[in-house]
């Protein structure tokens, strides 16, 4: 059966998502995950959250997945070992390098290799698998094929986001939006968040949603208006398929939307996952997509809002 | 200039044409965003002995690039090419990606791996990493600054390559901008890439706006260059008033951005950075010379930057001399 893993964005968050029947919850140590801070969590904050989790009998994942510069490698170790000390075993992280140096160093820990690695081919899987990765996630628009091949050949564990958003650009191999404004900003522990660069500090400030224009070398326009493919997605129809192919975890994204939508995206994928895994032969897909049109008009409300906040912030630079 | 390599990218045999190579000691082949551009040396395999022989002959050192974003069904091509660019006599292979750095391995390393401007190298131990798999030199990624750089270099015990000038890459997809359909249906296809593309934002102040003409600029908004599947920036990276300081940090590694550019860029970009190095390196008095500041101007069209290498945003240009008449957003 996949694990079921959803966003933690505050520590409200992560009850409500484990009292929705996640399995599992990934949250940010500040200023180290692919968001902005208000969506991280201080130490306290996430111990607190491992606690609630373990009570619960599920897993509370830490994201270390920014890649860091190499002068902070030692505050990634100290902060790891302060976590480890307290019973977390489980990190999601991106620099292959550290990878490797946290499961020499923390024997028995479970490391996810990113989205942000941009693991698109049964190769790369090999490489993030042979840095120490026990699991990866698959680039956005990774098809089934590869990922049986990867869940076949590789011998590493798949976990798929389900309820996202693409990028225009493949995740992970993107400075788009530090090109046109990245800030340093150094917290108490020395850690920079390089504010504007979601590969190193998580904020990113969605430039390729601006609208454009393409204009051709003689000047004439050669499209208007022109606005970037970067659509969401949510693999509804393709649950039953994940989990045929025996995907490890099944991943909804949302750390920056409201505690109330997040609850119920993850009751609605709880549903239709124990639907599907309890009959699947008689399992209906038609339902449960009529169901998901509500969810994602909800989404769409929230991102739109956001996303022109984030684009009019980098213009104020 | 011993010791001082500087590189260009080709990605084709229309690419080369023209180019005046005098200037460099390297010239890398391809084009890593797609592999249908026209005549790409990563794809047209049967080039890649003519192309690498006559180089050498001429004493260049030669490097082939490979696909940025290669997906499993691209992975048998990638395996050909490595034995084809090994057996022609290509001293490196440029890799971008994490799957190709291991087919490379597991062919017996033929030849070294240079990791390119997508490999996401942003730590010693990343690089670490990637130098045990062959790696010799490293691109970091264009965020990285200089001052990082040099912490990768002395950690990792590795060569590290700076982009002197051109397009910053930006960002790699593999849905291409400049076409309607998809790549087989499409009668732009493949050449659409060979003209110049540019992106102008609408924000902040466009709406209802006219369009800039060639080398112009909408005020406030955002200029970037598409090359189909690769973003690049609309301005100039140029570190022109900076090489006596990246020389004394160590770095000895300059790739002029090439790709996409026309041979007239490739050469007298070359010219430029082949005069100030020998400048640079010879100890004597550097200054920026009048008519090299006219060479850069002229082929930047939206001006220049390199905030990247100085921590900051990557847009902004920082240096005195350049700085003038350089756009301030």
């Amino acid at each position: 059966m996949a694990e079921l893993l959803a966003s933690g964005g505050t520590t409200e968050m992560v009850r409500a998502v484990l009292d929705n029947g996640a399995d599992a919850v990934y949250v940010g140590a500040k200023g180290w995950s692919r968001r902005r801070a208000q969506y991280e969590m201080d130490d306290d904050q996430v111990l607190v959250s491992a606690e609630y989790a373990r009570s619960m009998g599920k897993i509370l994942r830490v994201a270390f997945n920014t890649l860091p510069a190499s002068r902070e490698i030692p505050l990634l170790l100290a902060k790891v070992e302060k976590f480890t000390s307290a019973g977390i075993r489980d990190f999601i992280l991106t620099d292959a390098g550290a990878m490797r140096e946290l499961s020499l160093r923390f024997p028995g820990i479970q490391i996810h290799a990113s989205v942000g690695c941009t693991i698109i081919n049964a190769g790369d899987a090999r490489f993030y698998k042979d840095a120490g990765a026990t699991q990866i996630v698959a680039e956005c628009r990774m098809g089934m094929e590869e990922m049986r091949r990867i869940r076949e050949e590789v011998g590493v564990g798949i976990e798929v986001l389900v309820h996202a958003t693409t990028c225009y650009t493949l995740l992970g191999r993107c400075t788009m939006s530090s090109y046109t404004r990245q800030e340093s900003r150094i917290d108490a522990e020395g850690k920079n968040h390089f504010l504007g660069s979601p590969n190193r500090g998580g904020l990113c400030y969605r430039v390729c949603l601006a609208e454009w224009d393409r204009i051709g070398e003689n000047g004439e326009t050669e499209a208007s208006m022109l606005v970037l493919p970067n659509q969401a997605y949510f693999l509804v129809d393709d649950i039953p398929a994940l989990i045929d192919i025996g995907v490890d975890t099944i991943k909804i994204q949302g750390r920056e939307y409201s505690v109330p939508l997040v609850g119920r995206m993850v009751r609605f994928y709880r549903a239709l996952m124990d639907a599907y895994t309890q009959d699947r032969s008689s399992f209906s897909i038609d339902p449960w997509k009529e169901r998901m049109a509500g969810i994602v008009s909800a989404r769409d409300g929230e991102r739109r809002e956001k996303t022109e906040g984030l684009i009019s912030e980098s213009l104020t630079a | 200039m011993q010791g001082i390599e500087l590189i260009v990218s080709v990605s084709s045999p229309m690419e080369l044409d023209g180019t005046d190579l005098s200037p460099y000691d390297s010239v890398c082949l391809g084009n890593p965003y797609c592999r249908r551009v026209e005549g790409n040396y990563a794809e047209q395999l049967a080039l890649l002995p003519g192309a690498v022989s006559s180089l050498r002959e001429a004493g260049k050192k030669v490097y082939v690039t490979s696909p940025a974003a290669p997906r499993g069904r691209d992975l048998p091509h990638v395996e050909r090419l490595v034995d084809a660019a090994g057996r022609a006599g290509a001293q490196a292979l440029e890799v971008h990606n994490m799957g190709v750095l291991r087919i490379l391995r597991e062919r017996g390393n033929p030849l070294p791996a240079h990791m390119g401007a997508y490999a996401n190298v942003y730590t010693h131990l990343g690089a670490k990493v990637m130098k045990d798999y062959g790696a010799v030199r490293v691109r970091p990624n264009a965020e990285v600054s200089s001052r990082e750089m040099e912490i990768i270099a002395r950690e990792a015990e590795i060569e590290v390559e700076v982009l002197a000038h051109g397009k910053i890459p930006l960002g790699v997809t593999d849905r291409c901008s400049l076409l309607t359909e998809s790549e087989e249906a499409d009668s732009n296809c493949p050449s659409a890439c060979r003209k110049d593309h540019w992106l102008t934002s609408r924000e902040p102040a466009l709406r209802g706006g006219s369009h800039p003409g060639k080398g112009e600029r909408r005020e406030g908004g955002w200029v970037l260059k598409t090359v189909g599947k690769g973003i690049l920036s609309g301005r100039d990276m140029c570190m022109l008033e900076h090489l006596p300081g990246l020389l004394s940090a160590g770095f000895s590694v300059f790739r002029i951005e090439g790709l996409h550019e026309s041979a007239a860029y490739r050469s007298e970009i070359g010219r430029v950075y082949r005069e100030a190095l020998e400048l640079a390196a010879s100890g004597g008095t550097y200054g920026l010379r009048p008519d090299w500041a006219d060479t850069v101007r002229r082929h930047a069209h939206v001006g220049f930057c390199n905030g990247y290498l100085f921590g900051k945003t990557g847009k902004l240009y920082v240096g005195p001399v350049l700085q003038k008449g350089n756009p301030v957003l």
